[in-house]
């Protein structure tokens, strides 16, 4: 028959591995811009709401949150809207839709390794991430005078953390979708009765009971751990005790998302 | 020598035994097909075959090695192509893009322009997956399952859904295929086309080989009994037909209508005396037709056409994807 299974030419091969991981994501990038409606969904909408609520704001201030205008805190607001949009609502619908329609099976079957398909999607995720929040950093800047993070590494920081536990929960989140008609709906009233209690839209008092749940949730310490890194004022710039409480959220999805990853349709 | 064999295979969801005790061989340049009703175990065999899913027992060599053993799996893949169930296409990219990122994932592809070619689908090469009719993203699946060069390609239920052009076209795909020499592997449950694309059939029921032959000769259908019908007008008994008709194993039925059914091993005599007979007595034998059993009477026979069965297989299908 054909050649027999050959031993791997192991350094050889990790430079193949990584150029086949690179190829990955540049298709898994090209699906995602040839998305009209995933693309705008995704990248369009964070600028569109910061601009909305930016402008709407006019010079009012926030005097509960050491007194900042309340565009600045629409910026690091919309910053970790987009990282969630990208990681968490977008990765999951395409999962529960890639999964259902039997593209993640062919992939399981072709003789791209798991772990560079898996490590592909991850880092497009992680660049749509990045682009939004240039995009964001730009219109905050360049449209409303918002000052740019005053702790760049904290900043830098507080991204990983978003991006690498929202992605996780984004995939645990996708194995509890039981099929792609559910997948948007489900995903997106999730999100945004969640953002609602995390007070991105409007700041909330914090000791209010809203507060109270948001604490639960690990939107609202995200959403301060970035905060933190724009408006240094007295306070730590790195907030570790919010960053803590994502990344273990971020763990418990990696638990689920592992335990219960499907490459299968399930036709549920 | 055996691309594919199989020996004793088992498998189970639960308390649900999906594939009971299967075994056969697929030889080099053969089109084998797995037929049988939803749920018998077809998809559940193939995907052991391709080590996308585990075994409980017995004996799997594929390309000579075990499709079960993990750190050969990849070198496994790389030489096997697969059409699904569904119609796994990015819809966005186009059917060039599509085809050039799987050769990529390959050691030695297929240049993506004769797939292109061989797929007929040289007009849509830039046009994007979604705006392609039904058959066309059919025969796209089927390019992207070939534009690995595979030695070994597996296709499950590769028409279903599919409109009577869209699958006469994608038999002409997998027959020109089959005619380069790759060895293929499908499942289906539709007669004809394993009957029109196999060289040879295994009939699967309730995770067990029921029959194994070629197409024309399965399940004795080559020898078994014809069936012969005409009516009979109302003044003529079926008792008064010749004695050839009621001989050996043959047959008669006569409903009220004078419909009258013959079944016999013998249909050359049988007629013969039967159309002496009508000449003789001057009685008309209208709508006569003979009709030889069909690769459809034999699956029927083997599977067992019981609503029953067919219930327990569907929830076999249910338990299986979870």
């Amino acid at each position: 028959m054909s050649a027999p299974a050959p031993a791997a030419a192991p350094r050889l091969a990790v430079r193949g591995e990584l150029r086949l991981v690179a190829r990955q994501l540049r298709y898994e990038q090209l699906s995602f811009w040839l998305n009209p409606v995933g693309a705008i969904f995704t990248v369009v909408f964070s600028v569109v709401f910061l601009v909305m609520l930016g402008a709407s704001a006019g010079s009012s201030r926030v005097s509960y949150l050491g007194n900042v205008e309340l565009v600045q805190y629409y910026v690091p607001a919309f910053v970790s809207y987009g990282v969630m949009a990208a990681c968490f609502t977008t990765l999951c619908i395409s999962l529960v839709v890639r999964r259902e329609t039997g593209l993640l099976k062919r992939l399981r079957l072709s003789p791209l390794p798991t772990w560079g398909l898996l490590a592909a999607i991850v880092l497009s995720t992680a660049v749509i991430a990045c682009i939004q929040v240039v995009l964001l950093l730009a219109v905050g800047r360049l449209g409303f005078g918002v000052h740019l993070p005053h702790d760049g590494l904290a900043f830098v920081l507080a991204l990983l953390v978003g991006v690498a536990s929202f992605t996780a929960l984004g995939v645990a989140m996708s194995t509890l979708v039981p099929n792609q008609e559910a997948a948007g709906p489900v995903t997106s009233t999730v999100f945004f009765i969640l953002l609602f209690l995390s007070g991105l839209w409007f700041p909330i008092k914090s000791g209010s009971t809203l507060a109270q749940i948001s604490t639960w949730f690990p939107i609202r310490h995200f959403l301060k751990a970035v905060f933190a890194a724009f408006n240094a004022q007295g306070e730590s710039p790195l907030s570790w005790h919010d960053l803590l409480i994502v990344a273990a959220w971020g763990t418990a999805g990696a638990v689920v998302a592992l335990r219960r990853f499907q490459w299968a349709p399930r036709r549920g | 020598m055996s691309v594919v064999s199989v020996r004793g295979l088992r498998k189970s969801y639960g308390s649900l035994t999906a594939v009971d005790d299967v075994s056969f061989e697929v030889q080099r340049g053969e089109v084998f097909a797995l037929l049988g009703p939803n749920g018998a175990g077809k998809t559940s065999t193939i995907e052991i075959l391709e080590g996308f899913r585990g075994r409980d027992g017995g004996e799997v060599r594929v390309l000579g090695i075990d499709p079960g053993v993990r750190s050969t799996q990849r070198w496994l893949r790389s030489q096997l192509g697969v059409v699904l169930q569904e119609l796994a296409v990015e819809p966005f990219l186009s059917v060039r893009q599509v085809l050039t990122r799987n050769a990529g994932y390959y050691p030695a592809p297929r240049p993506v322009e004769e797939v292109i070619e061989l797929i007929g689908l040289a007009e849509k090469a830039d046009a994007k997956v979604k705006t392609l009719s039904g058959g066309q993203q059919r025969r796209l699946d089927v390019g992207l399952g070939i534009v690995g060069a595979p030695a070994l390609l597996f296709l499950d239920e590769p028409t279903t859904g599919l409109d009577p052009a869209g699958r006469r076209m994608s038999w002409e795909l997998l027959q020109r295929l089959a005619g380069e020499g790759t060895t293929v592997i499908l499942t289906t449950h539709y007669m004809d086309e394993a009957e029109a694309l196999a060289q040879r059939v295994a009939i699967i029921a309730r995770g067990r080989i029921v029959a194994d032959g070629a197409p024309d000769t399965i399940g004795g259908r080559d020898r078994g009994a014809a069936t012969i019908r005409f009516r009979l007008p109302s003044d003529a008994g079926a008792e008064e037909l010749p004695e050839e008709c009621f001989e050996a194993d043959a047959q008669v039925r006569r409903d009220d209508g004078g419909a009258v059914e013959i079944q016999t091993d013998e249909e050359v005599r049988v007629l013969h005396a039967l159309t002496g007979w009508a000449q003789e007595r001057g009685v008309a034998l209208a709508g006569l037709t003979v009709r030889r059993n069909t690769l459809e009477d034999v699956y029927l026979r083997l599977t067992g056409g019981d609503p029953e069965r067919e219930r327990a297989g569907a929830e076999a299908e249910l338990v299986r994807s979870r």
